[in-house]
């Protein structure tokens, strides 16, 4: 850490004690943060824009904004958005590809909706922002490349004729410019009353789709049939198709990335193009395109030859979907129709836009032609080769273009945030991490801001200067590092230095980052055996586990492990190997607490094995006959720490009860609480803070000494989460929670709970900076980690992209300092249209949940929900009222990209987090959970997963064992079903009340519902279903990085209520069904409109 | 002097005026105070039998009917009258069948002192039937030292007697406390040592109400007051139960953890961890016979009771520090250990120190708590010391050697009513019990006519002074009536089998008043019990005074005490002369200024403070060896004959055998040395030489086999640099400024003291003035 003082003035170190790699996993919290930026109000404008393209794809496409000089034309003027847009819409043409572009634009589309246009904006909305964007992409920065500045390009996709707007094309290869300014169509199609529909750009693949469904409207769609084909000139069709998935949304990509056509066309279809559109009523159809697709674009990649043009690409994304929302709700019929319903007045459940998710794999570049590529969905499964940026698992922005105005980006009403996980775990295909060793010098830095050498450094004046892509000042090369440049200006050897090609590397950190030796990788076990955590088994769960893992960390000197135990008391436990038996000494003081040893606690694993085993052995019996009920809980993890803070390391907490004695002791303040209630809500609210500073403040000082906490709480009570966790939440660790502790069912969980954290990929002592373009300062952390220095940034630099880089210093479990470092660049738009198609749904959710999850401790319940709404609320208005503007007031609008916000949105107010009849300690939880949660799994902690097992065997599925997931509704759960719901964390299994027994006897060994066990056990028995549901097990485990607490649900008692309260498209007393909220959402933009 | 040897032998007292002065202005012209050296648990004459029953006491002023007490066999109620207070008292229903011809024991003429057992009213009989040793490690010790302490404790666990408890504190930097009695893992409790723990704390902390809610009110201690038996049976266990954890806890017993920076003393909280002790035996056995043995290794660094800082460049305190006031810590310890003794003593508890290290360790400072609490000190250089580790197997040793080793004792004194208590100078605490015997002049512990002893031994000598308040009266009238002074020392105690038992000594002296009074005092007159008491008195002093003079108070006292006594011609100093009972009397002075305690130069403040806790708690003959060793010779020419301690004595053909009480030295002449050096004892036509060179060592032996603290053994030749510790002690008639030539073979003293010639001279003419 001393070394970042160096640098003091900008950087804001943000110091983990530990940091893990956490991937997606679910509950691991790994150190995973989101940066909130602020633009600066002076930044100026980057260049112009581009022409949009649709895009919808988001991936891969998009992202190449335009790079540096192609900007478009317009560059917008900062200012005022609207202007952006318009004149964007000018702005190049897209592409080639775009035909449809053109013709779009033309046409205005609405209507009809030009199954490939994506429509976007009527022309005469083009002026105003009005045009969604889509961006297309172009595809490769091939030819198309600036296309020309063929204003509009009518993105193909949105099938739409877009109007102008809407898809411009962007070339973006030539051009670099971004695209994105391409304002989606509007969608409004004709159909709808809307006219435009939504389709919005990629509205085309929707179109397709919707062809078929919709009746007409939509089919016509044409293009998408293209699209495929075309590709490349389809482009936007295609994109569009993947839609089909539409169900997806979003995400949906799925399709595409096989092989992308296909996909679209037909296929999916059927499946209504929810997604994205929303069927409602009225108008419109919206075509949502699967998002999906993006990821579909490897596909694409593969195909050469269109690529270019692709830009089109999927333009799922953003297209902006109408619902028309009629006054009442009413289902629309079909899907497709959906779109075509003019009529809105009803909405048609069956199409709203739903998560679709694709189970195949996509292999993603980040960047291809020399433009960003944007992200799969988080939650999707994909390969990332880096080609130059991070990939998106290290580093994801909220939205894949960046604002060069700050006006442009409040207008949106989205934020621009980005999510930083730095040692996420790679897919097991991906290319490892390279290691770069510049010897005694260290790695090349930029003299001025201190930014480690990138990919975006650029070399000059043959090699002997290079140019920091942060700071924009002009750096000496060092003598030995330097190289001459190659006609393309770029380093004859930047494909050999993984530094100069590849988002993310590795530098091996010289003594001058390093103030002490690197720390041993030490782990201190700390298990709570006052009565209630001996009698309810948690002391004998956690002894076994403990012992399970012993075995699986690493052999070596550098291993060193500790235990102690404690109730009232402190138990600590001399493991030196000269000792017959291990010798347990007891710190009595829980005021006062010391360490009793100052050597012999933690000693190296190799020596103490056999003690060790021994101990763990014999604890659960050795305080069989404990009647001590208190638990001092704060004074034990400060003794352990005590007896760590020589050198730093993983403290890992089981505890039962709630601490009761010692420093940090708590009363039972839910009682408290609970009386209150009535009083009013705002007495409740303070129960989700921590009741004093004690352990903040020892916190603190274990972050100092790098030392980590971990807690699982294995509790059949009320354990004070809010208060406990403070302490995981400041060292950078994780809280696990058990309730109730079942010794029957959590046990393995536990284990597998504890075996992941010690074992997953983690690093020590670690400090972060991120560093940023000029005009682009952080504004906030989020995560879990302990700030030392407030700082404000501010970053130099210009370019027609802006890079965020992120360098973790740390300590590997082996012993090594490094510097990892993650760059990632991408282009910067002027048009609100482009932010709009370029939005990461996932990653914007993620940011929301965290602000959420921050605010609840602290503001009244009902505020927060209603901040979280407004969120929604602001930026569908803001869509709306921008570049959506040709539709009719009747129409809910959505952009593609963020068509499921609504869903997630409704889906966050009914989590726990947010709902007052929760425990307080489940609330607790759910907010620590959420903090440091990283983006593949925080949609599906709100919107689980759900899918119907007792059909298992009935299934083929081609790739993925999981099953296609069914919507959160009660009005799909039959009574002869058996349902897995999912949601990174627990897992419930729903037994209809009419199933076969047979099915009963395959899956659980028993012969009818009436012998449901309260606790359960997932075993396999030798049939096909249920190796099946093993293999499903199995897969989710695997994908959330996450054991699952498993838990039967049947209807009619509590545990069938928990399972119906993940039903978030339900209404519930306490809150609107989904088409409810999207009617609620409706009125408030036509309000908000008039 | 036999006569007073007998005396000792029939009522173990030694008194400096066995005949007394009759009245208060007398008293004061004695110079030596009206005192008796007492030694309650001597054991008695094998004859005397041990009574089985209560006994009785005087109604009113509670004291024990004795043989001086007048029986009215006559009456048909029979009446005895106590002897102290005049009372008439009735005899119970089941003396009614006592006459002049069938008398009880305790009416026996020389049953003066004669002892009682009552087992029925003990309780604590049951519960702790027999003593409780609680082991205080010090573990902050080289491994080498650690070796020893482990291996002298172990033989040790081997001879505690099966039924006695046991229990083990270690400390270093952190106090731990072993439970014993979990079966499962070795378990320690462990304090922080830099705090100080209070009894509630130890309470709460050790787990003892984790089974059961904590009385809201009330004394919490022992069995009868709360705790579980089972919950006490943790910590102290019978030594049959135990030893095998206890000795797998000594064997792997490590050198304290924690680092010790090469400019720091060890961090040693030996403070913390004797209160800790005191209160883990508070909190379980209050009232029963308990011993802390502390085995300490070096001077206390941290906490309360800290005697020395840990920065290894501030040295520890000297008696010149002490003297100017400048020992930092000293005062803050020396408060903390009577807070400390005050616990033990009202617990019953007593604290033993051994003290092994070539460093002090504080004994200066823990004095107050192992004198007030009659507990056993042992100072050596090492924990593989002969003289630790014999003293240490002493302790726990069965047989004709064994201590006697008894608790809980309570000492009570009666007296006539003329006489009043100063106090007492010895190994007791005051029960503060006022009374109207209590007189206004106090010594020692001293306002009261109770005493706890909470420890105490065979040995264990009290040293009792008195004032005499009589005024003179006007004629010998009274002097007829009664000139019999009494006096009555009862002792309550636990014995060590267990039971309670109840020693009454009652004794009997004349007064004697006015003019006539001098030869009958004369004839009356300990000279080595006054020489035991002025010791005892002027170490008090010492130690109690601020600016006290010793050496000037001593000659004073002594010179008066001449004059007083002597038998001389105004101003002649020739003419000067001494009974036989006074002829000795100037020499233990003599001695005594030239003893270690008075002259503390040279010697730690450690080690004198073990010297006086020393010569307070033993009886007459072994404090006279302390002021005036004795010394024995060897030789060819004669058998063993007694030796002036004077350096005359040295000759080159002797063997002299030299007991200071805390060395035995056995010194070679230099002929002897050749000799042995020679190897002539091993050859067989020498024997005689064998014979002569093995008489002193079995004499040491003898020597060493029956007192504690074992005696440090020194066998040194003449010149050789071991015979410093002979020298030392002699009587410096030849040194190398005197005119006199060394007798060949003999020695002289390289030294400025003046010689006991010098001394006499001097006395002789200021005594006569």
């Amino acid at each position: 850490m001393s070394i970042t003082c160096r640098h003091v003035t900008r950087l804001y170190p943000i110091c983990y004690t530990h940091l893990n790699a956490e991937q997606t996993s679910s509950s691991q919290a790994a150190a995973f943060d989101s940066i909130r930026f602020r633009l600066k109000p002076d930044r100026k404008t980057v260049g112009f824009l581009v022409t949009d393209w649709n895009l919808g794809i988001h991936s891969k496409q998009q992202s190449n904004n335009p790079r540096g000089g192609p900007r478009p034309p317009n560059a917008a003027p900062p200012g005022q958005q609207p202007p952006p847009f318009a004149g964007s819409r000018p702005r190049p043409p897209a592409p080639g590809v775009f035909q449809r572009g053109p013709a779009a634009p033309s046409g205005t589309p609405q209507t009809t909706l030009p199954p490939n246009v994506a429509s976007t904006f009527t022309s005469p909305p083009s002026a105003s922002q009005p045009p969604p964007s889509f961006t297309m992409r172009t595809p490769p920065p091939v030819a198309l490349a600036s296309s020309t500045g063929g204003p509009a390009v009518p993105p193909p996709p949105g099938a739409v004729p877009l109007t102008g707007p809407g898809a411009r094309p962007r070339p973006f290869t030539s051009s670099p410019t971004s695209g994105l300014a391409m304002p989606p169509q509007m969608s409004t199609s004709g159909p709808v009353n809307n006219g435009p529909t939504a389709f919005s750009s990629w509205p085309t693949q929707g179109g397709p789709r919707f062809p078929p469904t919709m009746g007409g409207m939509q089919q016509p769609p044409i293009g998408p049939p293209q699209l495929p084909t075309s590709l490349s000139s389809g482009p936007s069709v295609q994109p569009p198709q993947m839609h089909p998935n539409f169900g997806n949304p979003p995400a949906g990509a799925s399709p595409f990335t096989g092989q992308p056509v296909p996909p679209f066309s037909a296929p999916q279809q059927n499946i209504p193009p929810p997604p994205g559109s929303l069927p409602v009523s009225p108008p419109t159809q919206s075509m949502h395109h699967p998002s999906g697709s993006p990821y579909g674009m490897q596909t694409w990649p593969p195909q050469p030859g269109q690529v270019a043009p692709h830009p089109p690409i999927p333009g799922p994304m953003q297209q902006p979907r109408m619902y028309g929302m009629p006054p009442s709700p009413t289902p629309l019929p079909n899907q497709s129709m959906a779109l075509s319903h003019t009529g809105q007045s009803k909405i048609d459940p069956n199409q709203i836009p739903r998560p679709i998710r694709s189970s195949s794999v996509i292999i993603h570049e980040t960047r291809q032609g020399n433009q960003a590529n944007p992200p799969p969905p988080a939650t999707s499964d994909y390969i990332v080769k880096d080609t130059g940026n991070c990939s998106p698992r290290h580093m994801r922005c909220t939205i894949n273009q960046i604002p060069c105005t700050v006006d442009v980006l409040s207008t949106s009403s989205m934020q621009l945030a980005l999510l930083v996980q730095p040692l996420a775990l790679p897919h097991p295909s991906e290319e490892p991490i390279q290691v770069v060793d510049f010897g005694e010098s260290g790695p090349v830095r930029c003299s001025r801001c201190k930014g480690y050498i990138n990919p975006f450094m650029k070399f000059i004046d043959q090699g002997r200067r290079f140019i920091c892509n942060l700071c924009g000042f002009t750096d000496e090369t060092p003598r030995d590092y330097h190289c001459n440049l190659g006609p393309d200006g770029r380093r004859r050897d930047a494909d050999e230095r993984p530094e100069l090609c590849r988002g993310t590397v590795e530098f091996v950190a010289t003594k001058e980052y390093m103030v002490r030796e690197p720390m041993p990788a030490v782990f201190f076990f700390l298990v709570d055996v006052s009565m209630n955590a001996i009698q309810t088994g948690a002391t004998a769960a956690a002894c076994s586990a403990i012992n399970q893992v012993i075995a699986d960390l690493p052999e070596g000197p550098r291993t060193m492990v500790g235990i102690a135990t404690f109730d009232s008391s402190i138990h600590f436990y001399n493991l030196k190997r000269a000792l017959q038996q291990p010798l347990m000494l007891i710190v009595p003081d829980v005021q006062d607490v010391y360490t009793p040893l100052q050597s012999d606690i933690i000693v190296q694993l190799s020596e103490c094995r056999q003690h060790l085993e021994v101990l763990l052995e014999s604890i659960p019996t050795m305080f069989q006959n404990s009647r001590t009920t208190d638990s001092a809980f704060g004074a034990a993890i400060k003794a352990a720490f005590l007896a760590m803070k020589s050198s730093g390391g993983k403290l890992l907490v089981f505890q039962s009860v709630l601490p009761s004695i010692g420093i940090g002791s708590l009363s039972a303040r839910e009682a408290e609480g609970r009386s209150n209630k009535s009083a009013g809500e705002k007495e409740a609210q303070k129960l989700l803070q921590a009741a004093d500073k004690t352990l903040k403040t020892m916190a603190i000082e274990f972050a100092e000494y790098q030392v980590c906490v971990d807690l699982f709480l294995t509790t059949q009570t009320y354990v004070d989460i809010a208060s406990i966790s403070v302490v995981t939440r400041t060292t950078g660790g994780q809280v696990y929670y058990y309730y109730p502790f079942s010794a029957l069912s959590d046990p393995a969980k536990l284990y597998n709970d504890l075996r992941w954290n010690v074992t997953r990929p983690q690093g020590f002592e670690a400090v972060m900076r991120v560093r940023c373009s000029q005009g682009i300062q952080v504004q906030e952390y989020f995560g879990n980690f302990c700030k030392r220095i407030p700082t404000d940034v501010d970053l130099p630099a210009e370019g027609s992209e802006c890079a965020f880089q992120c360098a973790l210093l740390y300590t590997t479990v082996y012993g090594q300092r490094r510097i990892r470092v993650s760059t990632l660049s991408l282009p910067c738009t002027t048009m609100l249209s482009n932010l709009f198609r370029s939005a990461d749904l996932d990653t914007q959710f993620a940011c929301v949940l965290r602000q959420v999850a921050s605010e609840i401790p602290s503001a009244p319940l009902a505020q927060v929900r209603e901040q979280a709404t407004n969120v929604c609320i602001n930026i569908l208005h803001s869509y709306r009222k921008f570049c959506a503007t040709a539709s009719s007031s009747g129409q809910l609008i959505l952009p593609e990209a963020l068509k499921l916000l609504p869903l997630y949105t409704l889906a966050l107010l009914k989590s726990s987090g947010l709902r007052a009849d929760g425990r307080v300690d489940d609330r607790s939880f759910w907010i620590n959970y959420v903090s440091p949660l990283s983006t593949p799994l925080a949609i599906p902690l709100v919107y689980p997963r759900m899918i119907t097992i007792h059909d298992l065997d009935e299934k083929e599925l081609d790739d993925s064992p999981i099953p296609p997931p069914v919507p959160l509704s009660s009005e799909d759960i039959s009574d002869e079903g058996i349902y897995l719901l999912e949601n990174g964390e627990d897992c419930l299994i729903f037994v209809g009340n009419s199933v076969s027994p047979d099915i009963l006897q395959q899956f659980f060994g028993i012969s009818s519902i009436e012998e449901i066990p309260n606790q359960f056990v997932l075993q396999q028995y030798d049939n096909p279903l249920s190796r099946k549901l093993n293999d499903v097990v199995n897969e989710i485990r695997r994908q959330r990085c996450s054991y699952l607490r498993l838990k039967l649900c049947r209807k009619g008692d509590s545990s069938g209520m928990t399972f119906f309260s993940y039903m978030v498209e339900d209404k519930t007393p306490s809150g609107l069904s989904y088409v409810e909220f999207l009617v609620h959402i409706h009125r408030q933009i036509q309000s908000k409109m008039a | 002097m036999t006569e007073f040897l007998d005396l000792e032998f029939q009522d173990s007292v030694r008194m400096p005026w066995n005949v007394l002065p009759g009245t208060k202005s007398d008293a004061a012209n004695c110079v030596i105070p009206i005192s008796a050296i007492y030694t309650p648990l001597k054991p008695l004459p094998p004859t005397t039998p041990l009574l089985p029953y209560s006994p009785l006491r005087c109604r009113n002023c509670r004291s024990v009917i004795n043989p001086f007490a007048i029986v009215d066999f006559s009456s048909v109620n029979k009446i005895w009258i106590c002897s102290f207070c005049l009372q008439r008292n009735y005899f119970p229903p089941h003396y009614q069948s006592i006459s002049d011809q069938n008398l009880p024991a305790e009416l026996f003429p020389q049953y003066t002192t004669i002892e009682y057992e009552t087992t029925a009213t003990n309780e604590k009989a049951q519960v702790g039937s027999s003593n409780i040793f609680l082991f205080v490690v010090d573990t902050c010790v080289i491994e080498e030292e650690l070796g020893f302490m482990k291996s002298a404790l172990l033989q040790v666990l081997g001879m505690v007697p099966e039924n006695c408890l046991i229990g083990l504190i270690t400390f270093g930097t952190y106090i731990q406390v072993h439970e014993l009695g979990f079966a499962q893992i070795p378990k320690v409790h462990v304090f922080k040592g830099s705090k100080e723990v209070t009894k509630d704390q130890v309470l709460e902390q050790m787990g003892f109400f984790a089974k059961r809610p904590r009385p809201t009110t009330g004394v919490i201690a022992g069995v009868r007051d709360g705790l579980s038996q089972e919950s006490i049976a943790r910590f102290l266990l019978p030594a049959s139960n135990c030893e095998f954890v206890l000795n797998s806890i000594l064997e792997e017993l490590q050198k304290d953890p924690w680092p010790v920076p090469s400019d720091q003393r060890a961090a040693r909280c030996t403070g913390t961890a004797l209160s800790v002790a005191a209160h883990l035996l508070g909190v379980c056995v209050p009232g029963s016979g308990a011993r802390i043995l502390a085995f300490l290794g070096g001077p206390s660094t941290e906490g309360p009771g800290a005697i020395a800082s840990k920065i290894l460049s501030e040295p520890m305190r000297s008696h010149k520090d002490l003297d100017k006031d400048s020992a930092p810590h000293y005062h803050k310890a020396v408060k903390f250990y009577e807070e400390l003794s005050k616990q033990l003593v009202h617990q019953g508890h007593v604290l033993d120190v051994f003290a092994c290290a070539l460093d002090q360790v504080g004994v200066a400072e823990l004095k107050v708590a192992v004198e007030k609490t009659g507990g056993l000190v042992v100072l050596a250089e090492s924990f593989g010391h002969s003289v630790f580790k014999e003293s240490l197997r002493r302790v726990f040793q069965s047989g004709d050697h064994d201590l006697g080793l008894s608790s809980n004792g309570i000492f009570e004194i009666s007296c006539s009513k003329d006489i009043k208590i100063q106090g007492v100078i010895g190994p007791c605490a005051s029960l503060e019990k006022k009374g109207p015997l209590c007189s206004e002049t106090v010594i020692g512990q001293g306002n009261t006519t109770a005493w706890k002893l909470c420890g105490l031994d065979k040995t264990t000598s009290l040293c009792l002074i008195f004032d005499i308040v009589k005024k003179e009266s006007s004629d010998a009238i009274a002097q007829s009536a009664n000139n019999q002074f009494y006096f009555q020392f009862l002792t309550y105690y636990q014995h060590g089998s267990g039971h309670m038992r109840l020693r009454a000594t009652t004794l009997s002296r004349r007064w004697i008043a006015g003019p006539g009074s001098k030869e009958d005092l004369i004839s009356g007159f300990d000279q080595e019990a006054a020489a035991a008491v002025m010791a005892r008195q002027v170490s008090f002093k010492m130690e109690n005074e601020a600016e006290f003079d010793p050496i000037r108070w001593l000659d004073k006292s002594l010179i008066h005490i001449c004059s007083r006594f002597g038998e001389y011609q105004k101003d002649t100093p020739s003419s000067f002369t001494l009974s036989p009972r006074f002829s000795i009397f100037p020499q233990f002075m003599f001695n005594l200024r030239r003893s270690q305690f008075v002259q503390v130069f040279n010697n730690s403040p450690d080690e004198t403070a073990y010297f006086r806790m020393i010569l307070n708690r033993e009886n007459v003959a072994n404090s006279v060896v302390m002021i005036q060793p004795s010394m024995i010779s060897y030789s060819f020419h004669s058998g063993p004959e007694p030796a002036l301690l004077d350096v005359s004595s040295i000759a080159a053909d002797r063997i002299l055998l030299l007991d200071s009480y805390f060395t035995v030295v056995i010194f070679h002449g230099s002929t002897i040395a050749q000799w042995r050096k020679a190897g002539y004892h091993e050859q067989p036509e020498h024997q005689a030489f064998t014979q002569l060179l093995q008489a002193p060592r079995d004499d040491a032996d003898a020597i060493i086999r029956e007192r504690f603290p074992v005696p440090r053994l020194v066998i040194c030749d003449q010149h050789g640099s071991q015979a410093r510790f002979l020298l030392a002690k002699l009587n410096p008639s030849a040194t190398y400024n005197s005119d006199i030539p060394a007798v060949p073979g003999g020695d002289i003293l390289f030294t400025d003291d003046v010689s006991f010639e010098v001394f006499l001279d001097h006395l002789q003419r200021l005594a006569v003035q």
